[in-house]
């Protein structure tokens, strides 16, 4: 019982921390981050990017760098779970007598159902990523989970998990180079690929293209992981 | 007028509703429930991103707090609590009279009763393939607790397990009223890696 008074006071303590911290955090945002948007990226965001939701603008085109290594950093967190899960001997996918009378019959009919419609809403929150909230990142972890719905429904399902993996190494270097090729037609890197005289429907192709990419590569990653976890377990 | 202050009130109810969350997470001992408060939790966070006007991140909370980790966290438990014998011998040991009505099986959900944990009995053809020296690699790489063999001559079945393993000294105290059935313990092996 003392364990836990101990984790509570600690917990205090930190909730203490992060208000007094939040109150510089206030300032900041009120001056500086207030104006930058104000001023930069709200007036001239739509017309610069061709990006209705001003999130997908800084995330894609303004601050496109910090968005690749934060793609980056899902990919050396899948290498890192896969090899901390790698064995010698091949046991993958080993059948159980009990594992098809473990899920009740309810969810996996009701998973059939559902499996459709989280799909197509995963994917529609990709395409629409510079519309409407959401994008690659957001897509990509609705259609992950979509697919682990499966796991689910069909019990025997093989995965190759070194396929799914290589799949999402050359698709992020693809994303890298494909941020790159804005070098040849505006002069700088990780912007986009149209020039800055082009109309918003047209640039908004690039948005389009690169939420996509992003959302394939993050719902790759994802499932890696999940099918990491599942067969560690075999 | 009244919009505004009825969102912050449901906004304080919220916060309040988390802090409440975070100290049951914390004390509570069953890990079933403790994942859907988990659940709950991010599910309260992301109403939290949206009263606060930011509801491109109150989507990945949604898709990655709610949907993918208590996945996660559901099979890793389901998996911790399962007690996996492989059974090579494939005869009446298990299941006779296509019921698990065998010896060995009573012997073993007797055994698994006793420290709540999940009978889980597999014939996996690719496993059993592999040779009797292997068994022991078997044990250390995978996740087969117990590996049932027969030695035929002196029709009397072989129950192998790591020795480090408690469980293991239960069962061969639990074995002795039988006299076909033999316990072996593998040593312990200093892990190259």
């Amino acid at each position: 019982m003392t364990k836990h008074f101990i984790i509570i006071i600690l917990l205090g303590v930190l909730l203490a921390v992060f208000t007094v911290a939040m109150q510089d955090i206030e300032v900041l945002y009120n001056t500086a981050l207030k104006s930058y948007l104000i001023e930069g990226v709200i007036p001239r965001g739509f017309v610069e990017t061709g990006s209705r939701n001003l999130v997908t603008a800084i995330l894609l085109d303004y601050r496109l760098f910090d968005s690749l290594f934060e793609a980056g950093i899902l990919l050396i967190a899948v290498s890192g779970i896969i090899w901390i899960s790698k064995h010698d001997i091949e046991e993958k996918n080993a059948q159980f007598m009990y594992d098809k009378y473990k899920t009740p019959d309810l969810f996996v009919t009701f998973s059939r159902l559902v499996y459709p419609l989280m799909l197509t809403f995963g994917f529609y929150v990709i395409v629409n990523g510079h519309l409407s909230p959401g994008g690659g990142f957001q897509g990509g972890a609705i259609v992950a989970s979509a697919i682990l719905i499966l796991y689910y429904i069909d019990h025997d399902k093989e995965t190759n998990i070194g396929l799914i993996v290589t799949v999402e190494k050359f698709l992020y270097i693809a994303i890298l180079l494909f941020a790159s090729l804005s070098i040849f037609t505006r002069g700088t890197y990780f912007t986009n690929v149209f020039p800055p005289t082009a109309s918003p429907d047209v640039q908004a192709i690039y948005l389009v293209i690169l939420n996509i990419m992003i959302g394939f590569k993050v719902a790759l990653g994802l499932w890696a992981i999940f099918t990491a976890f599942l067969k560690e377990g075999r | 007028m009244l919009n505004v202050t009825m969102i912050e009130l449901t906004a304080y109810a919220l916060q309040v509703l988390l802090i409440i969350l975070a100290i049951a997470i914390v004390v509570h001992r069953n890990n079933g429930t403790i994942i859907i408060l988990i659940t709950s939790f991010s599910l309260v966070t992301a109403s939290l991103y949206i009263i606060n006007k930011a509801p491109d991140v109150a989507i990945a909370e949604v898709a990655i707090g709610s949907a993918i980790i208590p996945l996660i966290y559901v099979i890793s438990i389901s998996r911790q609590r399962e007690f996996i014998v492989l059974d090579k011998a494939m005869d009446d040991f298990i299941i006779s009279d296509n019921q698990f009505t065998g010896v060995g099986y009573i012997l073993l959900k007797r055994f698994t009763d006793l420290y709540h944990l999940e009978l889980n009995i597999t014939n996996d053809a690719r496993l059993c393939s592999l040779g009797a020296g292997r068994d022991q690699l078997l044990c250390e790489q995978t996740n087969v607790d117990l590996i049932i063999t027969k030695d035929e001559e002196t029709n009397t079945y072989i129950l192998k397990g790591k020795k480090s393993s408690v469980l293991l000294q239960k069962l061969d105290s639990m074995a002795k009223d039988y006299d076909n059935i033999e316990v072996v313990q593998f040593k312990d092996r200093d892990f190259g890696d």
